[in-house]
């Protein structure tokens, strides 16, 4: 049991960080919705995936990574309405993840392996799935770092970043990759309907802390982090479901950061006018 | 300045042709630029001049193929914009899009986004040379923003924003500059700053340049030849 818990934990940590860092890059290549659509491709991969009797984990993450490549494909087509694309991805991966629900033989939801999806589970995580999700994020730590020039300059400015020659459709696709793998590997900690929740919270909550964007990014994966671990621990003294808890703890944190980015914005604003004064006298 | 050589490029023939080229926004009645067909030739300092809604933006970001004709080509030294090997040649331009201003929170330094023009010609890890390093200083000297560089974007002026742009451009050392209203939000000095830049960066470095303005006084001394538009057509073309 104890072992399992810390299996969980460290799932908490990673998944969090990595959702945390992804939605950073998700939020500022202004790719939300695309992602959501993503996401929720993820949870009716591991739908069918049930009652195909496959691994819910290695379905959901195939079918994330073939609806994140067709998105990307399309969207390279579609030069406007690319929302209204997500969405209706969106709807269609929500019907096949309830109809594949439907169609499972199980009558008692809380009880089923269905609920794990669902709403997550404290003791889903196994070795396996940890070592999945560590791979998972070290890749995503290593395309950072090989790509961080460009990827700045394109999170800076997309149109100006083509124009300039870089590949902004690689990289759309790269950042969609890896949050169709990350939403997988959380699945089953957060549930399904919740694992958004550390995908935007943490970023929307480190947009209120700093204006920065390393310190954005670093803030969004510590924030991510926390929120995941914290949520685990209490969920499991509080006996609440994990990815209820785990919402409700990042949205305190978003709730808390807000008030003290408005606390702070009537300084700052002081500040970026102080400092545009001097800019402009010399 | 020396040229680019990160993307060294042999091609000898114009920057830019254009043969009966039609483009169109989705959900717009009329096409924003109609049966456009038209040849930039390399060294020229280009100026495309018209009312409001005239299709110059729409002809300069169709030249980038960050525009695609639904009927007709383009070709990008000699490398059609439909093709994906656009994203090579594009190596070879500096652009400055009109919509350049950036909210107050945007934190990203003058510096940084000076660098981000060398971008393109970065290999996975690879970092900025000392040469780059003292070239992004000497572009930023020349713009008259060095004492801005470790300033966030963001708390910039529009008329500096510009000007950070127009480096950001210059420090790719292009073959082909394309412009989109440089001089909006320029005071007056500046636009003669800017202006004398160009002209000496077109002269020294051979280069073309495609630059759109609603306001002609700053370039029209410096243009080689104008392209007047209107309703999405040329209407007039001098010196091509």
């Amino acid at each position: 049991m104890l072992e399992l818990l810390a299996l969980s934990f460290i799932a908490a940590v990673l998944s969090g960080g990595l959702c945390g860092a992804i939605g950073f890059h998700v939020h500022r290549l202004k790719i939300t919705t695309l992602s959501f659509s993503v996401a929720h491709a993820a949870l009716a991969g591991a739908a069918v995936g049930l009652i195909l009797g496959l691994d819910p984990i290695y379905s959901a993450m195939g079918v994330a990574v073939i609806s994140a490549l067709i998105l990307g494909f399309l969207l390279t087509r579609v030069k406007y309405g690319g929302e209204l694309l997500s969405m209706t991805v969106f709807s269609v991966c929500s019907a096949i993840a309830l109809f594949a629900i439907y169609l499972s033989n199980t009558q008692v939801l809380a009880t089923s392996s269905i609920s794990v999806i669902l709403w997550g589970s404290l003791l889903a995580v196994t070795l396996q799935k940890l070592t999945i999700l560590l791979l998972v994020t070290f890749t995503f730590i290593l395309y950072i770092l090989a790509y961080r020039v460009h990827i700045d300059s394109i999170l800076y400015d997309k149109k100006l970043a083509e124009a300039e020659g870089l590949n902004i459709y690689n990289h759309t696709l790269a950042i969609l990759f890896f949050a169709g793998m990350a939403i997988a590997s959380t699945l089953k900690l957060t549930g399904g309907f919740l694992v958004f929740t550390l995908l935007y919270n943490p970023v929307a909550a480190s947009f209120q802390l700093t204006k920065k964007a390393y310190l954005q990014l670093l803030y969004s994966s510590l924030l991510g982090s926390f929120s995941a671990s914290s949520g685990l621990i209490a969920s499991y003294f509080l006996d609440w479901p994990v990815g209820a808890t785990i919402a409700i703890l990042s949205s305190i944190i978003l709730l808390l950061s807000f008030l003290m980015g408005e606390l702070k914005k009537e300084e700052a604003l002081k500040d970026i006018l102080k400092k545009r004064n001097r800019i402009n006298s010399v | 300045m020396g040229r680019c050589t990160a993307f060294p490029c042999t091609f000898r023939g114009e920057t830019v042709k254009l043969k009966n080229v039609w483009v169109t926004y989705s959900g717009a009645n009329l096409p924003a630029i109609q049966d456009i067909t038209l040849t930039i030739p390399s060294k020229k300092l280009v100026l495309i001049t018209g009312p409001n809604g005239a299709g110059k933006t729409t002809l300069l970001e169709t030249c980038l193929g960050l525009l695609k004709a639904f009927k007709g080509e383009v070709f990008l030294f000699g490398i059609n914009t439909k093709s994906r090997s656009v994203v090579n040649v594009r190596k070879l331009c500096g652009y400055v899009p009109q919509d350049f201003i950036k909210p107050p929170f945007e934190s990203y330094t003058v510096k940084r986004v000076i660098q981000f023009g060398l971008a393109p010609y970065k290999s996975i890890f690879e970092q900025l040379t000392k040469e780059e390093e003292d070239l992004v200083q000497e572009v930023a000297e020349i713009l008259d923003i060095k004492n801005l560089l470790a300033e966030p974007v963001g708390t910039l002026s529009g008329g500096q924003q510009q000007k950070v742009v127009i480096a950001r451009a210059l420090v790719r050392r292009p073959r082909a500059l394309f412009l989109d209203e440089p001089f909006s939000s320029l005071d007056k000095e500046s636009r003669k700053l800017v202006s004398n830049v160009l002209k000496g960066y077109v002269k020294e470095e051979k280069a073309t340049a495609l630059i759109v303005s609603h306001d002609t006084n700053p370039v029209i001394n410096l243009a080689d030849a104008v392209i007047e538009m209107k309703d999405g057509r040329i209407v007039e073309t001098q010196g091509l």
